[in-house]
């Protein structure tokens, strides 16, 4: 938290220092490297699996691979694996994959190069009815939906990003989608939120659209499971960030990490703003804060049974589990608009840091610039006057 | 005729003069209990309750949604680009109007009148601003507030007109003052005690909503029907001791004369540039505060409105000590200077740092109270006293402009970009002025003007100058007929008009405005 002060009160300076900072903004902002992105639906299967399917996306970079593995049998399940070889593939023994019940069905090879890995799971949503406006889900829960039950449709495919939407047997019309982005490069995305982006992280947009919810004043919570490969993913940070250029009125960050922090390249990470949008175009009224929960060690075997990703891939899992909760007490509740939006980023290495844009560091260096330039050129246009004229005509008026 | 007027005018004066020095009753010949003896000072405080609320009710209301910010865009749907939209129209009526408020106090409906008229425009506007909430309506609302913004400004030039016509030569600096502090509890009171309201009015009605926003509008309208009891009980005061003292109507005695603009001076219209610049990044924002407080400091309601409302606080004792401050040290460019970057520095620290926004707005507070004591007196030394009215109708008028524009494009910015550009943006509104104002110093400079001079010096040319050579012109320009209308009644009153809303101190070291109000007696 100090840190991150500290690290906006730099950037205080950077301002300062106008022209420095500007060319500082424009040019530095770490990674820029690409990525190769090689989609594969269901890899190495013969016909599409009955019962979900599995996306693989390698993303190639001059030294090191990251595997993107998104997998609908079971929970919807997000894997990041990072490997440091650009020529390592993932392979899948399908039979032992669909039955669900061993882990090594999926292997990443050469197993030697694995450096690390992530994987995200959304296991429930939780409905609650909040009838004093308290937005405090400790009663009044509804049974909540368990996305492993969920009717699954197919993934559909679009480049290098994919939708895969899903309903419970109980919904009487809507649906949750999960929209899965991964990016060959630095970017920020289209919508609200605008999260920054690298190529070490693909983006999940979570949409809760169209469902009839089970009293007038329900509000959601959903909850996810993370996996961390060598450390678990134990703890929330959340920093404060001047900076709400691209998701306006939001000055928090949270991040989802691994206790130790190790250097660089090994941990993974989620990371969101605390909003969410209430409509698919939003506008900043329909903004709703999160709030999310302190993550809970989960028991492996549950997490596994779950979701045929996480089955297949670890051998022994350390989940943690977080609620996050969309609206805020007085805030609108679903029924107004059935519609949420959130996004999350989900990657290795360390997260993406917001800076000043351009725009806002080139106008303020106009905007001081020019009072002290003009000051120093006044100055420089008063003393040689002064020198020319004589002293007593100084104050004399020129009209 | 005009000739005529004015001699009769004078010759009324006259009558007054003696009459009010010597504060013996006259008229019906009994003498009178002091507290209803128009000349006596116990009736005249009685008169000075009535005058500060007056004013309570515009003030008041004119804050409302900034008050209610959260509510009003939740009960009504808004986005925050409409919501500003509500200070727009307050704005717009305003930047043609401030031409003609004193022309129609003074030539058409008479101070008593006017003023009764220009309250019940301001509670009318309030009455359908809050009616347009109730039915949620929202162009209703605007309309309102378009209505309340017609009443609001010229309200404020009546008032100061019965503060000159009752307190002139007496106590009228204290009397400023104190409207002033007035109009700042008006506004404190409301960016405090709105949201208490609307919690109160919503348990009530039962749940939020723009019904629950409605009555609570209405219930601010309360204020405003107070504030036209007291215009109906000021005019009838002020009727009774036209009778008893036999003494003139109050007149705002502002000329304007809009062929006037293409003289003014250069210095003139960086001023302007200074004052749009300015103004444009204090007023909206405040608008806009309660929310950004909220959301980037984690502050709850009602701390937030009480850190938007410093401004208001601070600058109700600032006033008076900063007026006091740059009347004994002059320099008013360096000054405005300081103002200018002390608010810079306060924008910048909001917009790129999480420290406490008490200080920043604590900052705020005073600085604006600096300026408006430093800048508007400015005038008066760039422009001869008969263009004054003009170029003060003028200032204020593209004030307004900006303000209306600034305040929608603060809004849509805040809306599409969000808290930090629209802090940059703000800061670039202030950079503009920065530019103009030093630009100033050096035009000032290199013309050898009046402006950035000294106290001292400026009392030393002003004996030297002025008595004789003011006194030698102003019979001149009396007998030129249509000219000598034009002539400054004064200046001083018409200052203090914009001083009110804009929190300054009467300039009393502004010999323009003392001269000016000489010249009466002198001429007699």
């Amino acid at each position: 938290m100090a840190a991150a002060v500290r690290k906006q009160s730099c950037g205080v300076f950077l301002v300062l220092s106008s022209f420095f900072g500007l060319s500082l903004g424009l040019f530095g902002g770490g990674e820029t490297y690409r990525r190769q992105l090689i989609v594969e639906l269901n890899p190495g299967s013969p016909l599409p699996p009955p019962d979900g399917d599995l996306l693989h996306v390698r993303a190639v970079g001059p030294n090191d691979t990251l595997h993107f593995l998104f997998c609908s049998l079971g929970a919807p399940t997000l894997l990041i694996v990072h490997t440091n070889t650009s020529s390592s593939t993932a392979r899948v023994n399908w039979p032992k994959f669909e039955a669900r019940n061993i882990s090594g069905s999926l292997k990443v090879e050469p197993e030697s190069s694995v450096l690390d890995s992530t994987a995200v799971v959304f296991t429930r949503l939780f409905e609650y009815n909040d009838v004093n406006d308290t937005a405090n889900a400790t009663s009044d829960l509804f049974p909540p939906y368990e996305l492993h039950d969920f009717n699954w449709s197919r993934l559909s495919l679009s480049g290098p990003s994919a939708v895969l939407c899903g309903a419970a047997v109980t919904f009487t019309n809507g649906s949750l989608c999960l929209q899965l982005s991964v990016f060959e490069s630095e970017g920020r995305g289209q919508s609200w939120p605008r999260l920054l982006h690298n190529a070490n992280a693909s983006q999940i947009r979570v949409k809760l659209e169209g469902v009839l919810p089970r009293a007038m004043q329900s509000r959601f919570m959903l909850e996810l499971q993370a996996v961390g490969g060598a450390y678990p993913l134990s703890r929330v940070e959340v920093h404060r960030s001047i900076d709400d250029e691209f998701t306006p009125s939001i000055f928090k960050v949270a991040q989802w990490r691994s206790e130790v922090n190790t250097s660089s390249s090994g941990s993974g990470f989620l990371q969101w703003k605390p909003v969410a949008y209430r409509r698919s175009d939003p506008a900043l009224e329909d903004a709703t804060p999160c709030r999310h929960s302190e993550p809970r060690p989960q028991r492996s075997e549950e997490t596994a049974a779950l979701s045929a990703l996480i089955m297949a891939f670890y051998s022994r899992a350390e989940p943690f589990g977080l609620n996050v909760s969309f609206g805020m007490a007085g805030q609108p509740f679903y029924n107004s608009t059935r519609f949420l939006s959130w996004t999350a980023l989900v990657g290795v290495g360390s997260p993406p840091v917001d800076s000043f844009s351009p725009l806002v560091l080139s106008i303020m260096a106009v905007g001081l610039g020019t009072p002290m330039i003009l000051l120093l050129v006044g100055g420089v246009c008063v003393c040689m006057q002064k020198r020319t004229a004589p002293p007593t005509l100084a104050y004399e008026p020129i009209n | 005729m005009a000739d005529f007027e004015e001699r009769q005018r004078l010759l009324e004066e006259e009558d007054d003069a003696p009459l009010t020095d010597t504060q013996a009753p006259r008229g019906p010949g009994r003498p009178l209990p002091a507290i209803c003896d128009p000349s006596h000072l116990l009736h005249r405080v009685v008169v000075l309750v009535f005058m500060c609320f007056l004013g309570f009710g515009s003030y008041f209301c004119y804050d409302n949604p900034a008050a209610l910010q959260t509510q009003v865009i939740q009960d009504l749907n808004l986005n925050t680009a409409k919501f500003m939209q509500l200070y727009a129209w307050y704005s717009w009526p305003n930047v043609v109007l401030c031409f003609f408020g004193g022309f129609m106090i003074d030539r058409v409906f008479g101070i008593r009148l006017g003023t009764v008229i220009f309250s019940l425009f301001v509670c009318g506007g309030q009455i359908i601003f809050a009616t347009g909430a109730l039915v949620n309506r929202f162009w209703l609302m605007e309309v309102g507030r378009f209505v309340f913004g017609i009443g609001g400004e010229s309200l404020a030039v009546a008032q100061n007109t019965y503060a000159v016509n009752w307190f002139k030569g007496k106590e009228l600096n204290l009397v400023f003052g104190l409207q002033l502090s007035m109009a700042r509890v008006g506004s404190t009171v409301n960016m405090n005690i709105m949201g208490w309201v609307y919690s109160k009015v919503a348990t009530l009605v039962g749940s939020p909503g723009h019904t629950t926003l409605g009555a609570s509008l209405m219930i601010a309208s309360v204020t405003c029907l107070f504030s036209l009891i007291c215009a109906l009980v000021l005019a009838f005061l002020d009727k009774r001791a036209e009778r008893i003292l036999l003494k003139e109507q109050g007149r705002t005695g502002e000329v304007i004369k809009l062929t006037d603009v293409k003289d003014f001076p250069f210095p003139l219209w960086l001023i302007f540039i200074v004052c749009v610049g300015y103004y444009v990044a204090i007023f909206p924002f405040i608008g806009l505060g309660q929310l950004f407080f909220i959301e980037k400091f984690n502050f709850s309601p009602a701390e937030a409105r009480a850190v938007n409302s410093i401004v208001y606080i601070i600058s109700a004792p600032a006033s008076p000590i900063l007026g006091f401050m740059v009347d004994k040290t002059g320099r008013n460019v360096i000054w405005v200077m300081i103002a200018v970057i002390a608010t810079l520095a306060a924008h910048m620290m909001l917009a790129f740092t999480f420290w406490n926004p008490w200080i920043a707005m604590s900052l705020l507070g005073v600085s604006y109270s600096l300026l408006a004591c430093a800048l508007w007196p400015m005038v008066a030394f760039v422009v001869p006293e008969h263009q004054l009215g003009t170029a003060y109708g003028f200032m204020q008028s593209i004030q307004n402009l900006g303000l209306a524009l600034i305040a929608m494009a603060a809004g849509s910015i805040l809306d599409t970009r969000g808290y930090l550009v629209l802090e940059v943006f703000f800061c670039t509104c202030i950079c503009i002025a920065l530019i103009a104002v030093v630009m100033l110093y050096f035009v000032d400079y290199l013309r050898g003007g009046d402006l950035n001079r000294s106290a001292a010096v400026r009392n030393r040319l002003q004996k030297e100058a002025s008595p004789d050579s003011e006194i030698k012109r102003r019979p001149s320009q009396l007998t030129e007929g249509e000219q000598a209308r034009l002539a400054p009644m004064s200046a001083f009153g018409l200052r203090n008009r914009y001083l009110s809303r804009l929190g300054a101190q009467l300039p009393d070291h502004c010999s323009t405005h003392v001269s000016s109000l000489a010249y009466r007696s002198v001429l007699k």
